[in-house]
């Protein structure tokens, strides 16, 4: 038997076909307008993409032909990208690797990552080796580090994360030293996870942390060293856990990135540095 | 002892009606806690103000655009495709053929695959290999990946189950295969066409991982196709992982996302049934 498909007197269904086709021919033609020429990419941190974009918006409102594109991803990323030209710029909140030569670094503000426990815990400072010893799970409770009695609860960042990086060489530690219970991405995950854990022990943004414990998070910011984990002793340079936030570019930067570089790290952005809890570089 | 038959009814009866009244209670319990803390900042001026100072304050207004427009790509896309698809399989395949076996055997794979392989996929495809970059298409073409496959199993479950007599009673008349479709089988599958396209809107709503990489992280109101545009789930996620202080807009934003998905529904229902369910009571 065959089957015949279209018949003269019956061209119903082919003209509603035909139809909706003309429906979406006119929606892709008529949103298919041309992007803007003048657009700078860049992608990269998480942590500095929040900033990165506030800054963006002011660099636009003041060259109002030029768009400033942010996307986030993460530090790795934002060195891949910047290397490949997949962005004009990459976002990187670590200083440069040894083996990074090839890439230009400006950095546009600075961020201290401070260790914080629950505020319930009443360990008040933990001495650097106490921390490495907590993180590889050669104590595993507060007793031994001079606190109630209770399970630790050791709180990791996940894979890439460039605090983790920061954390890791600061400690001189390998990733796989550590013990951890919890991983977790992101500062305000690991704000919340610590708030939320009496026996929690984890790492942050001190700026974010400084801003959450004055609004009531359950958790304390220990000092380092000596040196209390505060925005003025990371503008200080004096705490000793600190990275810069970069801009990343391959060989010098374009002329439109050039400015956006200059722009980001001038004055004028101060007030946008402050508001996202990290620190500006001088002057 | 057993218990008497009747006694064994209404226990039966009760257990019953105790778990669907869990389920209702955990759906309620999240909205009331989404509404508790969300609902102090949701007005007209949240919906039409775009996201200042990081999404701390300011609102929604280029997220919603381009969150619908991402929709709006991806179903446009995939419905089609899907519905031909499904038309392939349950009209032109016996269903225990090799063919039919290894569609059925990839769709269930595509289904099952975590969201974060479908971004990888995309950012390196529709953003790298084809050029679109970060960009609304991008995130849509993406999203039309994922929600293919439970789109096509819904509508060809839907066609499938249309009654054997239809069928017949179509070739006792001599109606052409194609008028068969268009007339009876697909205006009988439109409630199951509706219910895929709802499943597929509500993957696609949900999904963040998969749009990070492909739509971007750009919260500026989008002027065409091709502009990065942040995604409302993005939004909700960048805003309780990585902005202090965002959580209060992260909540309100959240409730937003639960009426986007409802009208999306329904818009989903209207549309499937203006398509084909009326053509049921004309044919």
């Amino acid at each position: 038997m065959s089957v015949s498909w279209f018949r003269g007197k019956d061209r119903c269904a082919l003209a509603s076909i035909g139809r909706i086709c003309a429906v979406y021919i006119a929606f892709f033609s008529s949103s298919l307008g041309h992007a803007a020429d003048n657009r700078l990419v860049l992608t990269g941190s998480s942590t500095v993409a929040p900033l990165a974009a506030e800054i963006g918006k002011r660099f636009e409102e003041q060259n109002p032909s030029i768009r400033v594109d942010v996307q986030s991803g993460g530090s790795s990323r934002g060195v891949a990208d910047a290397r490949s030209g997949l962005a004009d710029l990459g976002m990187a909140s670590r200083a440069p690797n040894a083996d990074e030569t090839d890439l230009q670094f400006f950095t546009i503000a600075r961020d201290g990552v401070g260790i914080i426990v629950n505020t319930n815990n009443s360990v008040r400072s933990l001495t650097d080796e106490q921390i490495v010893a907590i993180y590889t799970g050669k104590i595993a409770d507060w007793s031994k580090a001079g606190g109630a009695a209770g399970r630790i609860t050791v709180v990791n960042k996940a894979e890439g994360r460039s605090t983790l990086e920061l954390f890791l060489h600061y400690f001189k530690l390998k990733g796989g030293d550590v013990k951890a219970h919890v991983i977790i991405g992101e500062n305000q995950q690991a704000i919340k996870t610590v708030a939320g854990n009496p026996g929690a022990i984890g790492y942050v943004s001190i700026g974010s942390a400084e801003y959450e414990a004055g609004h009531g998070a359950h958790i304390r910011l220990l000092p380092m060293s000596g040196v209390a984990a505060s925005v003025e002793n990371v503008r200080s340079g004096s705490f000793p856990l600190s990275r810069p936030l970069n801009l990343v570019s391959k060989g010098a930067p374009g002329a439109v990135a050039r400015r956006f570089i200059d722009f980001a790290r001038s004055r004028s952005v101060h007030d946008i540095v402050e508001s996202q809890f990290f620190v500006p570089v001088a002057p | 002892m057993l218990p008497t038959p009747s006694l064994r009814d209404a226990l039966y009866g009760f257990g019953i009606c105790i778990a669907a009244l869990l389920v209702a209670a955990i759906f309620f319990w999240l909205l009331a806690d989404l509404a508790w803390q969300g609902v102090g900042r949701l007005d007209w001026t949240f919906l039409t103000t775009p996201p200042r100072n990081a999404g701390r304050d300011g609102g929604l207004a280029p997220i919603l655009v381009s969150t619908s427009l991402i929709i709006l790509v991806a179903m446009s896309v995939a419905a089609p495709l899907g519905v031909a698809t499904a038309i392939f399989l349950s009209e032109f395949t016996p269903a225990g053929g090799r063919l039919a076996r290894w569609m059925s055997l990839s769709l269930d794979v595509l289904a099952g695959t975590p969201s974060i392989v479908f971004g990888l996929f995309g950012g390196a495809f529709f953003c790298v290999f084809l050029g679109l970059g970060f960009s609304i298409l991008s995130g849509g073409l993406t999203l039309a990946c994922m929600a293919l496959p439970i789109l096509i199993r819904t509508v060809e479950s839907g066609l499938r189950s249309s009654p054997i007599e239809w069928r017949l009673g179509a070739a006792a008349l001599d109606l052409s295969r194609a008028t068969l479709l268009w007339h009876v089988l697909l205006p009988a599958a439109a409630p199951s066409l509706a219910a895929g396209l709802s499943l597929g809107i509500g993957r696609a709503v949900a999904e963040t991982a998969a749009l990070i990489f492909t739509s971007g992280y750009v919260d500026r109101m989008p002027s065409s196709l091709f502009d990065s545009g942040r995604a409302l789930s993005v939004h909700i996620y960048d805003l309780t992982m990585n902005v202090s202080g965002g959580d209060a807009n992260a909540y309100a934003s959240a409730l937003v996302l639960i009426a986007f998905l409802i009208a999306a529904n329904s818009l989903a229902f209207w549309f499937s049934n203006r398509i084909f369910g009326r053509r049921m009571a004309r044919a």
